[in-house]
């Protein structure tokens, strides 16, 4: 007996099942999700996929996300605790992973998670060899060191979402202080995402005009306008908010989108990113920090190299050393 | 001494910014925050406001919006347990109030969320007297009813999410089981939002072509359980996840986006359906709705099957029977 699709419906050839702009997100809390519906609503992808260890919240989540399906375009959502489900991603999406604790520093975190990324990282590799790896997982820098490592795959290949979102607080909050936009306010924050990151005054202007050059004390403590509280507070806004809504989802969620964008259309901006650094600035070790790197199809293809002042360079380098400290006591 | 901002900034002009597209989310959990991310990725409104009880979790939420900034043509975003930050809506989106607990019904959360919703409603109107209302909260169609006699609006300006959601599931499973997406698979569900909602399959098509026997025992294939499926739905996912948020923030979106653009596209919306279909009492359901400026400007006159409006009279019967002992 015919079925109503069969009634309805004329096959002329067999559906591809082959996804070309596959997005995987890897964890389905706050900042998974997050992730997942601004790349949504930004139609990033003709196929998404989760995964998470906890079987009923990602099934939860991925019913309620399929059942706004009239609303976006993309029209494959999938989910599983096998990876076989994220075979063939064009770029995976960790977010997987202890989350910070109120008051617990990002590196507190860092054994926690680093067990966790050795159960994940070969079985997506595995599942899709070509793709690129967008660590949000913290502390993000040592992270995206630590799945470069356990994934074999190269450099430019895992990309450490890093200081995307903190240089997205710093120019927000420029922005609030000039009455512009964010998107017209420029400045660039480098190095760790988290405490010891750099803000780079010389860089932040507006229309090309440098901020420094009307104000030479710009983020320096003889600044009677105090502009480096800029940076204080883009440093503590994590803190800030995990103690007022208990984490944070929605900034890091657009933020992934964004370099989400930048990667699968093959765009070429400049990302404020966390990549392999050793042998720039004078930074000896196998460290990832954050510095402008030009994103496309092919992950990082580029970096463009920042004069640092000595003052900068040290900065940099002491996030460097920072790091390392703790990286060299890992075991994989 | 000169500031920076002065030295870079020569000013043109101090008038003040009137919003004209402002929308305010009445509470910030999950639903209401789902709104408010899919309201902001569509980039639907200049200004929005959130209130919220919860000053902690407010402040949090609005902060962390805010840090997106870069990312989205962000509106201005205002927030405060104080109600004069929705001033000058043009929509106020209520899902403020108590959550469905696990294997709760509906129609339990009543009592809890009308004493919520008295203080509220004299509040909004104060500062917004010619806004939309969008009633999220449920049980959403006895809600509804209880925020348009507390708001006093003319019926056309409080609108029940209803069966927005409803049909946008519906539409989806549709969409599944033939393979198509479901912005080509048309159906209606319409009647209460929840467990008595009526699938309207004669409407059920594709490209017009309706599909035959759907809802009748000729039908093999158990097209009836789609709607089962519906129905079962938020039950479905709270069990899972403990509340439904992406699909009710996206459907109340996708509302907001029809009212604020007057586009005047028809959604089931629950609206007053006294004297339509032999319904005598004051209550609310979703019927095909035209969405504009001005909120509920339009209904549409379904053709409906005798067992159909029996359906729809039933479940006026029963909310009737709530809202009566309601003291408003």
């Amino acid at each position: 007996m015919s079925t109503v699709k069969e009634q309805l419906i004329t096959n002329l050839i067999a559906e591809d099942k082959i996804s070309q702009r596959k997005i995987t997100v890897v964890g389905t809390g706050a900042v998974g999700m997050a992730c997942a519906i601004s790349v949504l609503l930004k139609d990033l992808a003709d196929e998404l996929a989760l995964v998470d260890v906890e079987e009923n919240r990602l099934k939860g989540e991925t019913m309620d996300l399929q059942h706004g399906s009239l609303f976006f375009n993309t029209s494959k959502i999938v989910s599983g605790q096998d990876y076989k489900i994220t075979a063939n991603s064009k770029l995976v999406i960790v977010t997987a992973g202890a989350r910070q604790q109120k008051g617990e520093s990002r590196l507190a975190l860092v054994q926690r998670n680093v067990n966790i990324m050795k159960t994940i990282i070969p079985a997506i590799v595995h599942n899709s060899p070509d793709c690129k790896l967008l660590i949000v997982s913290n502390p993000v820098d040592i992270l995206t060191y630590v799945v470069w490592k356990i994934s074999g795959l190269p450099a430019t290949r895992v990309i450490g979402s890093g200081c995307n979102l903190d240089s997205a607080r710093f120019r927000y909050l420029v922005g609030e202080k000039l009455g512009v936009h964010p998107t017209s306010c420029h400045g660039w924050i480098i190095g760790e995402h988290g405490d010891s990151s750099v803000p780079l005054w010389s860089g932040v202007n507006v229309a090309g005009v440098a901020l420094k050059t009307l104000n030479p004390n710009l983020g320096s403590d003889s600044d009677k306008e105090q502009w480096n509280n800029v940076h204080r507070q883009v440093v503590e806004s994590a803190y800030e908010i995990i103690k007022l809504k208990g984490y944070t989802s929605w900034a890091i969620g657009l933020s992934v989108a964004d370099l989400s964008g930048s990667i699968l259309k093959n765009l070429r901006r400049v990302h404020p990113v966390s990549t392999m650094v050793k042998g720039l600035y004078g930074v000896k070790e196998e460290i990832f920090l954050s510095v402008p790197c030009v994103l496309g199809r092919n992950g990082i293809s580029d970096i463009v190299k920042v004069n640092l002042n000595p003052e900068e360079e040290a900065l940099f380098k002491k996030s460097a050393k920072t790091l390392w400290d703790v990286q060299k006591d890992l075991t994989f | 001494m000169a500031t920076l901002k002065g030295e870079l900034l020569k000013n043109f002009t101090r008038e003040k910014v009137v919003a004209h597209n402002k929308v305010s989310v009445i509470g910030t959990g999950s639903v209401g925050m789902a709104c408010a991310i899919s309201i902001v990725l569509k980039g639907l409104s200049d200004e929005l406001a959130l209130v919220d009880i919860n000053e902690d979790r407010l402040k949090g939420e609005a902060l962390d919006l805010q840090h997106g900034s870069l990312f989205v043509k962000m509106p201005n975003i205002v927030f405060s347990k104080d109600y004069r930050v929705t001033a000058n809506s043009n929509i106020v989106i209520i899902t403020g109030g108590a959550r469905q607990e696990k294997g709760e019904t509906r129609l339990s959360l009543v009592h809890r969320n009308v004493s919520i919703l008295k203080l509220m409603i004299s509040n909004i109107v104060q500062y917004s007297p010619s806004c939309k209302l969008i009633v999220v909260s449920n049980p959403v169609d006895i809600l509804t009813y209880v925020v348009w006699k507390l708001s006093d609006f003319p019926k056309s300006r409080v609108i029940g999410s209803g069966c927005n959601l409803d049909t946008a599931r519906f539409r989806y499973l549709i969409g599944q089981r033939l393979g198509i997406h479901s912005e080509s698979c048309h159906g209606w569900i319409l009647g209460e939002h929840g467990d008595s909602s009526v699938a309207v399959w004669s409407g059920v098509n594709i490209a017009g072509v309706t599909l035959k026997n759907l809802g009748t025992d000729k039908d093999w294939e158990q097209w009836e359980n789609i709607h089962k499926e519906v129905i079962a739905s938020a039950y479905e996912i709270i069990k899972r996840k403990g509340y439904t948020s992406w699909a009710i923030g996206l459907s109340v979106a996708d509302l907001t986006e029809s009212i604020l653009k007057n586009l005047r596209r028809v959604h089931p919306v629950s609206t007053i359906v006294k004297d339509l279909y032999g319904i005598k009492e004051e209550v609310f359901l979703s019927i095909p709705c035209v969405l504009g400026e001005n909120g509920i400007t339009d209904v549409i006159n379904m053709k409906l099957t005798p067992e159909e409006v029996a359906h729809l009279k039933k479940s006026a019967e029963t909310l009737w029977a709530f809202q009566k002992e309601l003291k408003l």
